[in-house]
């Protein structure tokens, strides 16, 4: 078990012995259940952090920021960024590393290994309590969680209240890190791309019918790309206007900038930015899940997410987050690489 | 005007009704959202909150200005685009809904009056629905001069009794719906009236949230336009747009042409939502942002709000629905950040 003394332990220690510039890691909500994002620089604040099933968020999502912010400062603070980190947030580390988006020296990682379980979906979780307010979640050792309400304590089984993607985790513990707190359980999935199956299923139409309802839902406040660790691009092709404009730029330059992507959230521009996000997505995605649980609309981004990750299995066994000097997907190939796709 | 009706007797009225677009709560997937239905039956007004506000429908994320065509070069033909005809009906707008729409009533009634709003709003008739319990975790009407059961911004008011609604209609369009079914509206009992009182006073003793001292806020805000504050204030803040998409009163929009063929040259003149959270909200065309970074972004967002609109209209921009910081993907918490705001340097 993930003791939180142990990691306030290894966090007020590394702020010590001035390690690391900060701490990314979770602190309590003060308007719900879901813990918020903690930025620690202190060592007496490191008594804030909390750590248990309700740290949903993937943090290295704020690398993308620390990054920015560094490439501005005049003599930037070279130390590394202490970051807590769950399995599928260190496979994020992974690929940032794999891209070299981030130097190994510029993160410290505390990983968390949420062993048996993972972590939870507050909407379920909401449901299942019928508006009883949560104390307390515990992870329990024997696949289920401790629900403290004012109520008192019940067990629920946690596949009923897991997030979807812990339903389908390979490696519930990080696979990089420089302390480890925790145990690497391993645990067997029987069909990891289960989620997906009821979707390939469905006739063209049918999918068609299902993705034209949900994208049109779509209200583009880009929350699924704000939130996502792998869409760091200065410029998305979503912007309609360019940021990379210098003084240099003429006019004719400015008003060339192509829209690929309009402003209207409409059925044709929805499908666009979504399928462009997936596509770019395609070997690098780590399916922490966040885009999914971001959505104010509940479109189930992971599917699209999914689908590609069980394509890139399937066709080339490739599997992103686990090998940070493994070649990317789409910048390597094998002569054996099948291409009979290929018209 | 003041009558009941009782509950079995809501699809009866629906039905004298059908005329008009009917809008109602729905649960879809995960959360609620108000759909067009022409079936009575569909009418639900017990609800927790609407992921998107009826500003939706008055002020529409997408609404086409014009189209345009120019086939004979230098002589392009242009066809103005107006909502249609049609009159509608919200029913279920939660008070707090309804009051930001009086909000973005001053912003497009001003000396400009914007047609495509008023058409919408003239032809909406909005029917509420009280709070009896607060509908959402993070409810805070009271806190910015609202209430569970206000009526800015209402044609018609019900509110639950339990077996019957107690209906309140406020003006003439409200009371054109009662007229449209007569015969299922009764006069309130004298005990109607007293169980109307007395959930009025139990339902804002159940908001648990608040600003305390909301009147320091703006005065403070003034002096901190420069402050460190908002960067560490913003550090979590992912740059999405759900706070203001979301919000029942934020009202920013961007104009574009959207070309629909190259040749000859065709396309349409688009008006579509923006937000102040995203980066290029003021981007200059020579790349200069006056507001670079999230940190001025939340800024923005808190110093219209509280400062700006308040200058301005004398009224806080924010009517308490709670939504953005039910819905924020890392819980920026507008209270939170308004208490601090108060508290800040003592």
């Amino acid at each position: 078990m993930v003791s939180l003394e142990d990691l306030k332990k290894e966090a007020k220690q590394i702020l010590k012995e001035n390690k690391v510039k900060y701490i990314i890691g979770y602190k309590k909500s003060t308007n719900g259940l879901m813990p918020v994002p903690a930025f620690i620089k202190e060592p007496e604040e490191v008594e804030k952090l909390v750590w248990d099933p309700t740290c949903v968020f993937n943090l290295t999502r704020y690398l993308v920021d620390e990054k920015r912010r560094k490439t501005k400062e005049k003599e930037p603070d070279e130390r590394p960024v202490g970051l807590v980190v769950k399995g599928c947030d260190s496979r994020a580390i992974n690929i940032l590393l794999q891209e070299k988006f981030i130097n190994r020296e510029d993160v410290y990682l505390l990983g968390v290994s949420c062993e048996n379980t993972g972590v939870l979906d507050e909407k379920k979780l909401t449901k299942k309590i019928k508006g009883e307010k949560v104390k307390k979640v515990e992870f329990d050792e024997k696949d289920n969680f401790i629900i403290t309400t004012q109520e008192g304590k019940t067990k629920i089984p946690a596949k009923e209240i897991l997030a979807n993607r812990c339903l389908e985790c390979k490696a519930n513990f990080p696979v990089i890190y420089d302390v480890l707190l925790g145990e690497k359980a391993k645990r067997s999935i029987d069909n990891p791309f289960e989620s997906i199956e009821k979707i390939e299923s469905l006739s063209t139409e049918e999918r068609w019918t299902f993705w034209k309802k949900q994208l049109d839902k779509c209200i583009r406040c880009y929350a699924c790309r704000s939130v996502c660790p792998m869409c760091y691009c200065d410029e998305c092709v979503a912007d309609t206007i360019s940021f990379a404009v210098t003084a240099d730029t003429t006019a004719e330059e400015k008003a060339q900038k192509i829209k690929w992507v309009e402003k209207s959230p409409v059925s044709s521009e929805n499908f666009i930015y979504h399928m462009v996000r997936a596509i770019h997505l395609a070997g690098r995605c780590i399916d922490c899940g966040e885009c999914e649980r971001a959505c104010p609309l509940d479109i189930p981004l992971r599917f699209l997410n999914r689908k590609l990750e069980k394509e890139a299995k399937e066709l080339f066994g490739f599997e992103a987050g686990f090998d940070p000097d493994q070649p990317s997907l789409i910048s390597c190939f094998k002569d054996e690489d099948p291409e009979d796709f290929i018209r | 005007m003041q009558k009941v009706l009782t509950k079995k007797s809501l699809p009866q009225w629906v039905k004298k009704l059908l005329s008009y677009t009917i809008y109602t709560p729905v649960e879809e997937d995960d959360h609620w959202n108000f759909v067009a239905t022409d079936n009575p039956e569909d009418i639900n007004l017990d609800y927790p909150l609407t992921t998107l506000s009826p500003k939706k429908i008055i002020f529409p994320q997408r609404e086409i200005f014009l189209e345009f065509c120019d086939s004979t070069e230098g002589n392009p033909e242009v066809k103005e685009v107006l909502p249609a005809e049609k009159s509608a009906v919200i029913f279920g707008v939660r008070p707090c809904d309804a009051k930001a729409l009086t909000f973005t009533d001053k912003v497009f009634g001003g000396d400009f009056k914007d047609i495509y709003y008023w058409k919408r709003r003239n032809q909406t008739t909005l029917v509420g629905i009280s709070c009896n319990t607060p509908p959402y975790t993070n409810c805070f009407c009271v806190s910015v001069n609202g209430s569970p059961y206000s009526k800015e911004g209402l044609d018609i008011l019900l509110t639950d009794l339990g077996d019957k609604y107690f209906v309140e209609t406020y003006t003439k369009k409200g009371e054109k719906l009662l007229n449209l079914a007569k015969g299922l509206f009764k006069s309130p009992t004298a005990k109607d009236k007293k169980d109307l009182e007395k959930i009025r006073i139990d339902s804002k003793k159940k908001i648990k949230r608040q600003i305390k001292n909301i009147k320091k806020i703006p005065p403070k805000l003034k002096e901190m336009f420069d402050s460190p504050f908002w960067d560490e204030e913003s550090m979590s803040c992912l740059r999405c747009g759900i706070c203001t998409y979301l919000c029942p009163t934020c009202h920013c929009f961007d104009i574009n042409d959207e070309i629909t063929s190259s040749s000859p040259i065709k396309g349409k003149r688009i008006r579509t939502w923006d937000t102040c959270q995203f980066p290029d909200f003021t981007m200059h065309s020579s790349g200069h942002n006056p507001r670079p970074d999230k940190a001025s972004r939340l800024r923005q967002r808190i110093l219209h709000k509280f400062l700006y609109f308040v200058d301005r209209y004398q009224n806080y921009q924010c009517t308490g629905c709670g939504r953005c910081i039910s819905l924020c993907p890392v819980g920026i918490d507008l209270l939170e950040v308004l208490d601090k705001v108060r508290d800040y340097g003592s």
